[in-house]
């Protein structure tokens, strides 16, 4: 058995009709890690999440968990996963149902810790329909986390979660990855890519477009905004703008220059070489909102 | 084997839970007996039966309550856990495919005992109905087995329909079962043609069984090989709609 991947996949294709939501994807998760899935409505995630957890069969290409199929994986008791798409039973409680999960797993963990870690203890005797839209989350995390799985795959978790559930969620999610579990999640949110990943994934028509971490992503996308203002300011100095080492965009307006750069330092010690004198200098970090907006608008503009 | 072991605990939670739902139990146990205390009140023997009322409308509404039971427990709650991604979740977890169907049967199962077991009861100690103890034995065994070619019919049903449509289509099997196969009323009232009909529908060989071992003998072959077939037909149909829904996930 191959110890040395938690995932592979290579050279995955699924098609719905003509459309191809998976195409060629070839990646690696190492155990461990703590990965985040980015990308646009429509970029495959979902359907990838489903091809990994063999919901979905590949129409060409391998998938495999631990050096086995995904069943095998699941039935190993070695992968727990919390979709979006996945219900609950009704008309049982919060603490039965966490018991059954548990009861299912070849390596289960003890009920009173499942419940406690996911935050439900409170509610293990409520019944299961009348739950609020996080606390729902809440139970999809448990039956996710019921045994001693290896790795944990989450589908958007937050969704419908506010801002302080969201924040308890992820200390939850950090103390799993403690453990030493491999964490996969797909987010629309990625502010928490940016502070939990420690590696991002951006999928982008089926195919992976970014692979790295997320001050990686965003050094690709042009990491740093630069801002200054310039007394003098002609054709020649823009073009002599154009010269500038790491730029990545450049917009001027007035006498105010904007532009964003791969390597900020670089830029700006190039700047005093090329004999300017900037005011009001600025430079800040690009979100990796941003960043991910500027990578898959580049991809766009490139099929276009 | 590990894998049946964990099938238990799904069994188990599915048979408190259709415990739990009164409706259910209301319906499978409750309404057999008294439309049997109702029907059987009219005084007289069936047409072309040797068979007492009381005697013959005990095994229809037993067989009627097994009936409810493992048809309703299934179709209605598979087509919902479908659309509600519980299928899917379930999916996620070690128990293999087959485990949840063999739950959801189960657990019919043991609610549909106790409705053939009350019709029994009420039978015997206020409307006079006498058998020997083989013949119990044999009518609660008999009923109760071929109540599995119905579970059958349920899970195929679960698979087939939506969340919307499960109601409406279980009802129109079910009514229309129960009334052609002669669970209300002997279908030797019916016009010939309409007898003709009936003869070859599940439920009636199903209702045959028990009126065989009631009259003494044996269930017929053709009843049993009947039932076997329908069983076949709609266990095969289950299967293969069970696939189909896999391969969309």
């Amino acid at each position: 058995m191959d110890h040395m991947t938690a995932v592979t996949f290579t050279e995955v294709t699924k098609s719905y009709g003509d459309v191809r939501a998976v195409d060629g994807l070839t990646l690696d998760l190492r155990p461990g890690e703590t990965v985040a899935l980015l990308g646009p409505n429509g970029a495959g995630k979902s359907t990838a999440l489903d091809l990994l957890l063999g919901l979905r069969h590949p129409d060409s290409g391998t998938v495999r968990v631990f050096g086995t199929s995904p069943r095998e994986a699941i039935t190993a008791g070695r992968v727990g996963a919390m979709l979006q798409s996945g219900g609950l039973m009704g008309e049982v409680t919060v603490g039965e149902l966490v018991r059954l999960a548990c009861d299912l797993h070849p390596r289960p963990r003890r009920v009173g810790d499942v419940l406690s870690q996911a935050g439900i203890a409170q509610i293990a005797d409520r019944k299961v329909d009348k739950l609020s839209g996080g606390q729902e989350q809440r139970v999809r995390f448990a039956l996710a986390t019921a045994g001693a799985n290896d790795l944990i795959v989450l589908d958007e978790p937050t969704t419908g979660m506010d801002v302080t559930a969201r924040q308890a969620f992820w200390a939850t999610m950090r103390e799993q990855a403690d453990q030493g579990r491999a964490v996969l999640f797909a987010t629309h949110y990625l502010e928490e890519a940016d502070a939990i990943a420690d590696r991002v994934l951006v999928l982008h028509r089926g195919r992976l477009l970014a692979d790295g971490t997320a001050a990686e992503i965003k050094a690709r996308a042009g990491a740093r905004k630069v801002a200054f203002d310039l007394a003098e300011m002609d054709e020649a100095v823009t073009g002599r703008l154009r010269q500038l080492p790491f730029l990545t965009a450049l917009d001027v307006s007035g006498h105010t220059v904007r532009l964003q750069s791969a390597d900020a330092d670089a830029t700006v010690h190039a700047l005093y070489g090329l004999g300017l004198y900037p005011h009001n200098l600025e430079v800040a970090g690009l979100g990796l909102e941003q960043a991910f907006v500027a990578i898959t608008e580049a991809e766009e503009a490139k099929t276009r | 084997m590990t894998n049946t072991l964990a099938s238990r605990g799904l069994i188990k939670l599915e048979i408190t839970r259709a415990l739990r739902n009164r409706k259910f139990l209301f319906f499978s146990v409750v309404y057999p007996v008294l439309l049997f205390v109702i029907v059987s009140n009219t005084q007289g023997g069936v047409p072309d039966s040797r068979l007492s009322l009381s005697a013959y409308m005990m095994v229809s509404m037993a067989s009627f309550g097994a009936l409810t039971a493992v048809l309703m427990g299934n179709s209605e709650r598979i087509a919902k856990e479908r659309e509600s991604g519980w299928v899917r979740q379930l999916r996620l977890t070690p128990l293999p495919g087959r485990g949840y169907v063999l739950a959801k049967t189960a657990s019919a199962a043991v609610v549909s005992l106790p409705s053939i077991l009350v019709v029994f009861a009420v039978a015997a100690l206020f409307k006079g109905v006498r058998f020997a103890a083989w013949q119990w034995l044999a009518l609660s065994g008999a009923i109760w087995a071929g109540s599995l070619c119905f579970a059958a019919l349920g899970v195929a049903i679960g698979y087939l329909a939506s969340g919307d449509t499960v109601r409406p289509i279980t009802m129109i099997v079910y009514f229309g079962l129960s009334l052609l196969g002669g669970l209300w009323m002997p279908a030797t009232t019916f016009p010939q043609w309409l007898q003709s009909v009936a003869s070859w529908l599940p439920t009636h060989a199903y209702a045959a069984l028990g009126q065989a071992i009631e009259l003494g003998g044996a269930p017929h072959a053709k009843d049993v090989i009947l039932l076997a077939a329908y069983f076949l037909l709609f266990a095969g149909g289950a299967a293969w709609l069970y696939r189909k829904d896999t391969l969309k996930a």
